[in-house]
């Protein structure tokens, strides 16, 4: 809204000057939804943030330099995320974590690449890596991973044979369910409905009620989990049998809690939740994080993109440099670097190497339980 | 014709739910010609107060019991029938007779207000209402189900419809309200204190629209503090088709509303099914301006 | 302050405006920046509702289609942003004629409700990316800036001066409508159309024009928008837009230049002075308004009687 433009373009005002005053600090910049529907994924993505950093600060700061925190909400919304990387870029930071939706990530991406700043965000639409800016990194597996392994997961493990499939219209779930389409037709499987909701309307109803008449065996969901949850709840009170099979973004606390009774035995893929990560370094993050602010993560966004800055850190380091070119140089040829979500790395367009898919099913007491792949 | 029972059944439910904030609109527009913009807003206040106290009495988890549940359903009635005559006081009436459109940014702003204060007092977040508020039971005909909840919702209000209707056509105080409408100063000159009457239907109106705030809430269990202006025009839609002003007309747009966007959801698209209402409402608006009763009141210009 | 003393204090503070990007920090021009869009959007309003009278609360519906036409001809075509400025005007008052004439027939608040309802639909299409050129809610990204000669405005201050030029042009027109036949026939429309009617007065032909007026100058500074920040979005046109503009004509004063303008600038100035209330800024807004309807309800600086 206009007020709110004007908001941030008078915060801007206020603090752009101080940010760089001094020559012994580097910025780093957050830009996520902090208010609005995805409001708890972007508190965690700050959190972490100010957490990593107030970790290297205890340890001497980056290459001798004080690590600042400067954090733009943009709402989950294009223009917001644009006036974000306006207001990122004047306060002279030198890189930014974030956004968490892929919509708002694209529409800061061009104005982070004009103005030489490093961009991490776990928008995992499949454009955000084919733009060719060089100083972006996705931290997450993109969709297309994610899509290959629901097809295999669908049609081979499970054999559904009466397959639906529910999107709503933003970039990042109309892209999933799309490609999620393609791997299940690549894989033979039968989809008997394939539509749209508008995401935050509440009554899924009607969308349910047709899909009921097709009788399906599963209803998957690519969206994100806030109407997930709801989706699942009114499936349920529709007395509609089919499994539920959500993509990613329904991996939140609320989708339980949206869900209800229904939540058991509803299907997530994702890469590993936060509490079920096997890595050493997450374990002792995730103490830390609990110590600092007496919760969790609300997702592993937040610690997707806390390896995104992980590894920028990790780079600074190496390279001795705050030249975004150098640092990009090193990115882009880092292999196997221990994150908190598993191995990583990046390709020459920026996008994240290594990450193991799976399936699990909430359980009563709303814990998850890996179920596919069995190991 | 399954699939088609089981929308009439949705459609119900969510209409009868438009028709109890509809008739909020549409007292207040009868007699003030005032399109009250806060008046969904006041509806969502209804659904965080009965949330507040559903979750302070029962303590999170489990089902609440009956008695809590009406507690929560009368401190809501209360608390907003008490923020309808506040509003009426601090924002309408100093503008009873300034230009109308000076009371409609009033109207704007206090929904803001509003709206923006229930986002302070209880976060900018999605709440989740608990399970159990009303009985899970649900009824099977062939393959429509139909929940003790939406039997709930629908019955209990046109039991209100009713009553309202009833109070408005029998007593000599609804006598009072329909003159009011029909013309205020020839009201006065017959004796009726007109003031009484317009702070009574700021009683009235955000009394059943805390209802209907409530019944989404426990509907849908969820609540975020910006979706009443979308129930809100839902609402006024309602008012429109019925013909604004005209109390029947209220319940009978609201169901018809819900009927309708329930079968386009269903039928035609449902990512279409908000912009196919307005559609249909643009299309009222130009054939039969009044709406399907006909409004009562010659419209002020 | 008679009314030559106004326009010329008027053209000097423009003038002045001018200088601005010489002295002021990139901050505070890109806030004059969005000033100077938003307040020719909230003067386009006042054509439609200040002057003819109409209860239009859907304007933010032709910025949209100005802004939308720009961002896809910018970034599907190639078109220079420049170059796009007209066919936004001619296509954003396009749909003001189309729009308009089924409805203005209605009155008051049915005309009302009936923009609101274009607003939405306006909204969802955009959301549901019709033709698969408005990119869903996310929108269009990457919009370009504008040239002038063959040199790219790259700079705030350039992107700033264009601004500058088009409120400039628009205040000129707002100004020679005032003193215009058009002016006055808007006027008569307004104060009693029954009357202007039986003067021989088209009154749908006129209404229809000043929808047209309104809306092919928030085209024009719906361009501006997409370029100025580089993406447009469905959320940046939704009903709240709309109403947002409706207050700043009413809270302003109803076809009083100043008015118009300094209700723009109170969406500026009062988030900047009490930015510290943050999330309780939307909470001070709504009472704001309420506060000034009741103590002013003709509005801030409302037009005089005899203006002429």
């Amino acid at each position: 809204m206009l007020k709110a433009k004007l908001l941030i373009a008078a915060a801007a005002f206020s603090f752009g000057v101080a940010a760089n005053a001094a020559a012994d600090t580097v910025t780093f910049g957050v830009q996520a939804p902090i208010t609005g529907q995805y409001a708890n994924e972007g508190q965690g993505i700050e959190k972490a943030v100010r957490l990593l950093a107030k970790q290297l600060n205890a340890d001497g700061g980056l290459l001798g330099k004080t690590v600042e925190v400067v954090a733009c909400d943009d709402e989950g919304k294009a223009t917001q995320a644009a006036l974000c990387g306006r207001e990122l870029s004047n306060k002279g930071v030198f890189t930014v974590i974030g956004s968490y939706t892929s919509g708002a990530t694209a529409a800061s991406q061009p104005i982070f690449a004009r103005a030489n700043i490093l961009q991490t965000s776990d928008g995992t639409a499949e454009q955000l890596t084919q733009h060719g800016y060089k100083l972006f990194f996705r931290n997450a597996p993109p969709n297309s991973a994610e899509a290959k392994f629901t097809g295999e997961y669908l049609v081979k493990a499970k054999q559904y044979k009466r397959i639906a499939i529910i999107a709503d219209h933003s970039s990042f779930a109309k892209g999933l369910g799309e490609a999620v389409t393609e791997a299940v037709k690549a894989e033979g499987g039968n989809i008997v409905y394939n539509g749209f909701i508008n995401a935050g309307s509440q009554d899924y109803r009607s969308v349910l009620t047709s899909i009921k008449s097709e009788n399906p065996d599963v209803i998957y969901f690519s969206g994100y989990y806030s109407d997930g949850g709801l989706i699942r709840a009114q499936q349920e009170a529709l007395g509609i049998k089919a499994d539920f099979v959500g993509g990613d973004a329904n991996q939140n606390v609320k989708f339980g809690e949206l869900a209800g009774k229904a939540a058991e035995g509803a299907v997530i893929i994702n890469v590993p939740a936060p509490e079920n990560l096997p890595y050493p370094e997450a374990k002792s993050f995730l103490s830390d994080y609990n110590a600092a602010y007496g919760e969790n993560p609300p997702s592993i966004f937040t610690l997707t993109n806390a390896d995104g800055m992980r590894a920028i850190v990790k780079a600074v380091q190496e390279t001795k440099s705050f030249e975004p070119s150098d640092v990009a140089d090193y990115l882009h040829s880092l292999r196997d670097f221990p994150g908190f979500t598993g191995p990583l790395g990046f390709d020459d367009n920026g996008e994240r190497l290594g990450s193991a898919f799976q399936a699990f099913e909430i359980q009563a007491d709303g814990s998850y339980k890996t179920t596919y792949p069995a190991n | 014709m399954e699939t088609f029972l089981q929308q009439l059944v949705n459609g119900l439910t969510v209409g009868s739910i438009y028709a109890l904030i509809a008739l909020g609109y549409t007292m207040v527009y009868g007699i003030l010609k005032l399109i009250n913009f806060a008046h969904g807003d006041l509806a969502v206040l209804g659904a965080f107060i009965g949330l507040t106290v559903i979750t302070g009495l029962a303590g999170a988890g489990g089902a609440p019991a009956n008695w809590i549940v009406i507690v929560a359903f009368v401190l809501a009635v209360l608390v907003v029938a008490i923020a309808g005559v506040l509003l009426e006081f601090t924002a309408y009436r100093p503008l009873r007779h300034a230009h109308r459109l000076s009371a409609v940014v009033s109207a704007l702003g206090a929904s803001m207000f509003i709206e923006n204060g229930i986002m302070l007092i209880w976060s900018p977040q999605t709440l989740t209402f608990p399970e159990g508020i009303m009985p899970e039971t649900t009824f099977h005909y062939g393959s429509v189900v139909i929940s003790a909840t939406q039997l709930f919702i629908v019955a209990i209000s046109f039991v209100l419809m009713l009553a309202l209707y009833l109070y408005v056509n029998k007593t000599r105080f609804g006598t009072a309200i329909r003159a009011s409408a029909i013309d205020q100063d020839a009201a006065r000159l017959m004796g009726i204190n007109v003031n009484k009457v317009i702070v009574s239907v700021f009683v009235l109106g955000p009394a059943l629209g805390a209802i209907g705030g409530l019944f989404i809430g426990v509907y849908y269990r969820q609540a975020v503090f910006d979706m009443g202006w979308i129930y809100g025009l839902n609402a006024f839609i309602a008012a429109i088709i019925g013909g604004i002003g005209n109390i029947p007309g209220a319940m009978i747009g609201g169901l018809l509303l819900g009927l309708f966007s329930s079968l386009a959801g269903g039928y035609i698209s449902s990512t279409w099914q908000q912009a196919i209402v307005f559609g249909l409402l643009i299309l009222i608006l130009l054939v039969r301006p009044t709406g399907i009763l006909g409004e009562r009141v010659a419209e002020k210009v | 302050m008679n009314t030559t003393t106004l326009r010329r204090a008027g053209g000097i503070l423009w003038v002045v405006g001018l200088m601005v990007p010489l002295a002021a920090s990139n901050n505070w021009i890109s806030i004059l920046s969005i000033f100077a869009i938003y307040a020719v959007v909230a003067l386009s309003q006042d054509v439609v509702l200040g002057r003819a009278g109409m209860y239009d609360m859907g304007h933010a519906v032709y910025f949209g289609i100005g802004a939308y036409t720009t961002a896809v001809l910018n970034t599907q075509f190639g078109v220079p942003i420049l170059w796009t400025m007209p066919i936004a005007v001619v296509v954003s008052a396009a749909f003001g004629i189309i729009l308009s004439a089924p409805i203005v027939k209605l009155r008051g608040d049915y005309l009302l409700v009936a923009t609101i309802g274009f607003n939405e639909i306006f909204r969802m299409a955009m959301v549901n990316n019709v033709g698969g050129i408005t990119g869903g809610p996310d929108g269009i990204f990457g919009i370009g800036v504008p040239s002038l000669f063959g040199y790219p405005i790259m700079s705030q201050g350039g992107m700033y001066l264009i601004n500058w030029v088009l409120l400039g042009v628009v205040l000129v027109l707002m100004n020679n409508l005032d003193k215009s036949r058009l002016g006055r026939v808007f006027r008569y429309l307004k104060e009693d159309e029954l009357a202007a009617t039986t003067l021989g007065v088209n009154a749908r032909y006129y209404k229809i024009l000043a929808f047209a007026l309104g809306a092919g100058i928030a085209g024009a500074a719906g361009t501006l928008f997409a370029s100025q920040l580089a993406t447009v979005s469905p959320s940046a046109f939704i009903f709240m837009e709309s109403v947002t503009l409706f207050a700043i004509v009413i809270v302003g004063g109803q076809a009083s230049i100043p008015g118009v303008l300094l209700g723009t600038v109170l969406m500026f100035v009062v988030p900047q002075v009490f930015r510290e209330l943050a999330e309780y800024r939307y909470l001070v807004f709504g009472l704001a308004m309420i506060v000034v309807m009741v103590l002013r309800p003709q509005g801030i600086w409302p037009r005089r009687s005899r203006p002429e």
